[in-house]
């Protein structure tokens, strides 16, 4: 209701004021400011190895060993090179020279060798689970010993949660660490922060270590950067659009088509790390019988929501992995794209014939279900769609709208929702085993899916794999299965988006699986 | 008078203890748990299970009641679950921007409110009267949010003669200021109209006018000052709901303060945070409670001896 009022207010008002260009400009040509809505405000700390949730100026005070392209490829960043053993029980890693922290403390293989056992007892362990033990080579050649092989430790050496902080500061400010202060090697140092509100930095004068996934190879372009958080997303686009920012890092869906109307706004759009989907409760009636399953999934006309609701921005969905993912190219059999045709024919064969209404009927029972989602104005305007998608092949959705902070206790609950409306951010295939395993079941894995079968090949996924390509096949038939019980129906892979103002420059292509540190070093003042 | 006010003190013991249990009690009830945001993709269903057990959620609410008012009676709020940090310390933080953003409302309605008042009852039924009045209601029917949102398209949009949002200087602080003021000027207008109508019908005013003092006079001196006693209580009451209606505004104009604070903790279900900033926020109403009651007694003796003090 208030975002609805928002926009409403917005759109008259913008139309009647009328907008005279972008406003005298605040900031100084060596600095910028960039501001973070919803998804990214709230990040409690910059303590990446005891943080659960890290925002973009994480990758701009900190540096990994190695960070990701969108293509999912691996290239170094404090590390020049890694090689693993052929039975994956050993990575080596070279480290770049001359690196230092931000507080001139030099970083080397003894740095690694600290920072590995740093994770022992915090929400990210699981990233260093597979490291038996740190062997430094020499002060510049690191060597982990497995304690059993896996082949995702680049993937998770990438992630935001394994940039390196300083060890004696670290060990100085304790839970302050990330909070007060944050000491890394990255291009910015990290001036000032306030939880939910803003983070100064300034630039590392020093920094010529940056991945080849920068064309600028020396300290960033801009001294100063403030990244502000604004939740409120009609506050963000008016900053915007008033200069006071120069940068939304993440557009709010529903302002897409204001920004992209906007000629003083750019908008860039990247691929997306997102995908939108409808579990399907397996273990309630009546999608106990797989064919409801399939007819229901086959139901959903992906491309209709793809050009309605989101103006084309993205991509139709077809599996339940993002289509970066290798994982995400299974048999064009297991792929779940609209076909009305097909969904009216499964409901006919499992006895589900349409009534008077058009609503089918079993047994003298109607086929109504309910529909979950979360509160937001994406999430409601899509049910909506979804909605009316589902009575046109006879199924009648009643649908619920439950508090975002309290969605997931219910599915808890296991057998008290049927289908839902829900998104995920991930970059990697073991997405599959969180949301599919039967250890899950509730929340994450609210289809409640729970097949022998599947479990097997979950198995050999998550712990048998030894090398990457292995991993990447296993993952690959455990994803089919998946596909084929028909546990979810894929809707939409968005976009994600990023819109700038005036006074700022953009690289031509923006590297990485997202706005992080390596596009960021590109970024340059317009003049 | 002290006596008054010890008494009026102690009256808020008990009331803070069922505060505190509420509180507590309707946050713990709400589904949802702080450990949907710890929980990482990869982590295990144990790992969950120990997350529970290091914050005490496995134990009985009433357990967990007891735990938290223990601390909360020596001063320490505890620990923020999500964000990490001291409850007291985030509180600290935040408290100062909204005590200037709640100052600085009550400043702007008390003073707008009390001369728009005298000015309405002075000139009562005259189209300056209506007008007036028509405003306030039209003021104190409007949501924040709306309201908040047309501040920012009118100045900061369309004229640029303030920042969209922020608290980076002295002028952003302006719009959220007047956005939670309307509110509070309509209020205190009505009141202070109302009172002052009602007192100059009174006979002792009536004996002033017959004297020939001038009307100016007799209404700012002798009327007003009557009038000033319900003002009082509603400028008590203000300062708690101000500190609560800033919520939502400074939510709109990204702006940092306890109201900030708490609509991160509730998506969070922070309990502890939750539980701190509802607490400050009560504490602060029954304050500002006292604080009229206290104003009201100084003004009018009748009250203290009511009250049974001397």
């Amino acid at each position: 209701m208030k975002t609805m009022m928002t926009r409403s207010l917005l759109a008259l008002s913008l139309a009647g004021l009328g907008f005279t260009g972008l406003a005298a400009t605040s900031a100084q040509a060596q600095e910028a400011t960039f501001v973070m809505t919803a998804r990214l405000v709230g990040a409690p700390t910059y303590n990446p190895t005891k943080a659960t949730k890290l925002n973009t100026a994480t990758t701009l005070i900190f540096d990994r060993l190695v960070v990701q392209d969108a293509d999912q490829s691996f290239h170094g960043q404090l590390a020049s090179s890694w090689d693993a053993s052929p039975d994956g029980m050993q990575w080596t890693f070279k480290l770049k020279p001359g690196v230092k922290f931000h507080n001139g403390e030099p970083f080397n293989a003894k740095t690694i060798e600290w920072w590995v056992p740093q994770f022992k007892g915090t929400e990210n362990a699981f990233t260093v689970e597979a490291i038996e033990r740190v062997e430094v080579v020499d002060d510049l050649t690191v060597r982990f010993h497995m304690k059993h092989p896996d082949p995702n430790l680049l993937f998770n050496l990438a992630t935001s949660f394994m940039c390196i902080p300083e060890p004696k500061a670290y060990t100085a400010l304790g839970d302050k660490f990330g909070v007060t202060e944050a000491i890394g090697t990255g291009p910015y140092k990290m001036q000032q922060f306030s939880v939910g509100q803003q983070t100064v930095l300034v630039r590392n004068d020093d920094y010529a270590w940056a991945s080849d996934l920068s064309t600028n190879q020396g300290p960033a372009k801009f001294k100063k950067l403030t990244f502000r958080e604004i939740a409120e997303e009609s506050t963000a686009y008016l900053e915007l659009k008033t200069g006071g920012a120069d940068m939304l890092v993440n557009v709010p869906t529903d302002f897409l088509p204001r920004i992209q109307a906007d000629k003083a706004v750019k908008l860039v759009t990247i691929p997306g790390n997102e995908l939108v989907y409808m579990p399907i409760n397996t273990s309630v009636e009546p999608f106990t019988d797989v064919r409801l399953r399939e007819a229901t999934a086959f139901a959903v006309n992906q491309k209709e929501i793809l050009t309605s609701l989101y103006g084309g921005n993205g991509a139709a969905a077809d599996t339940f992995l993002i289509s970066s993912l290798k994982e995400s190219q299974v048999e064009p059999k297991y792929k779940i794209s609209y076909d009305p045709e097909r969904s009216k024919k499964l409901f006919d064969a499992a006895g589900w014939k349409a009534g008077p209404d058009g609503i089918r009927v079993k047994d003298g029972k109607r086929l109504e279900v309910k529909l979950w989602t979360q509160n937001g104005t994406e999430f409601k305007r899509l049910v909506e769609i979804v909605q009316a998608q589902l009575k046109a092949v006879g199924m009648q959705a009643d649908i619920s709208i439950i508090d975002a902070g309290s969605i997931n206790a219910q599915y808890r609950k296991k057998t008290e929702h049927q289908l839902a409306i829900r998104a995920y951010q991930w970059t990697n295939a073991d997405i599959v085993d969180w949301f599919f395993a039967a250890k899950r079941a509730g929340y994450p894995n609210v289809s409640m899916f729970n097949d022998p079968e599947a479990e097997r090949l979950n198995d050999i996924a998550m712990n048998k794999s030894k090398t990457w390509d292995e991993r990447v096949a296993n993952f690959t038939r455990y994803h089919e299965y998946v596909l084929s019980q028909y546990a979810f129906a894929p809707i939409y892979q968005p976009a994600q988006s990023l819109a700038y103002g005036k006074r700022i420059t953009l690289p031509q292509v923006i590297r990485g699986t997202g706005l992080y540190g390596p596009t960021m070093l590109d970024i340059a003042p317009a003049n | 008078m002290l006596q008054f006010a010890i008494r009026r003190l102690a009256m808020l013991v008990p009331v803070f203890l069922a505060v505190s249990l509420v509180i507590f009690m309707i946050i713990h009830l709400v589904p949802g748990d702080p450990l949907e945001h710890l929980i990482q993709v990869g982590s295990s269903p144990e790992q969950r299970a120990q997350m529970i057990a290091r914050y005490g959620l496995d134990q009985p609410l009433l357990v967990q009641y007891g735990r938290w008012l223990a601390k909360v009676v020596t001063g320490d709020l505890g620990d923020a679950i999500v964000m990490r940090q001291p409850v007291a310390r985030l509180i600290a933080e935040n408290m100062p921007h909204s005590l200037a953003l709640g100052g600085a409302a009550l400043i702007f309605s008390t003073t707008v409110g009390i001369v728009t008042g005298v000015l309405a009852a002075s000139f009562r039924d005259s189209l300056f009267d209506r007008a007036v009045m028509g405003f306030i209601l039209l003021g104190s029917t409007l949501p924040s949010f709306w309201l908040a949102l047309l501040m920012i398209l009118m100045f900061a949009v369309q004229f640029e003669w303030f920042p969209v949002s922020g608290a980076r200087s002295w002028d952003a602080l302006v719009l959220p200021a007047l956005t939670i003021g309307i509110g509070g000027t309509a209020l205190i207008a009505r009141v202070t109209r109302a009172a002052m109508i009602e007192i100059a019908n009174r006979d002792f005013v009536r004996v002033l006018h017959a004297k020939g003092l001038p009307f100016w006079r007799i209404q700012l001196r002798h009327v007003l000052q009557q009038a000033m006693l319900p003002v009082m209580t509603i400028l008590g009451l203000r300062i708690g709901w101000i500190l609560g209606g800033a919520v939502t505004v400074e939510y709109v104009f990204a702006r940092p303060g306890l109201g900030s604070l708490l609509i991160t903790a509730l998506g969070q279900r922070d309990y502890p945070l939750v539980q701190g900033c509802l607490l400050m926020l009560a504490i602060a109403v029954m304050l500002g409670t006292l604080l009229g009651d206290l104003a009201q007694a100084a003004l009018d003796p009748r009250l203290r001896e009511a009250m049974g003090a001397r």
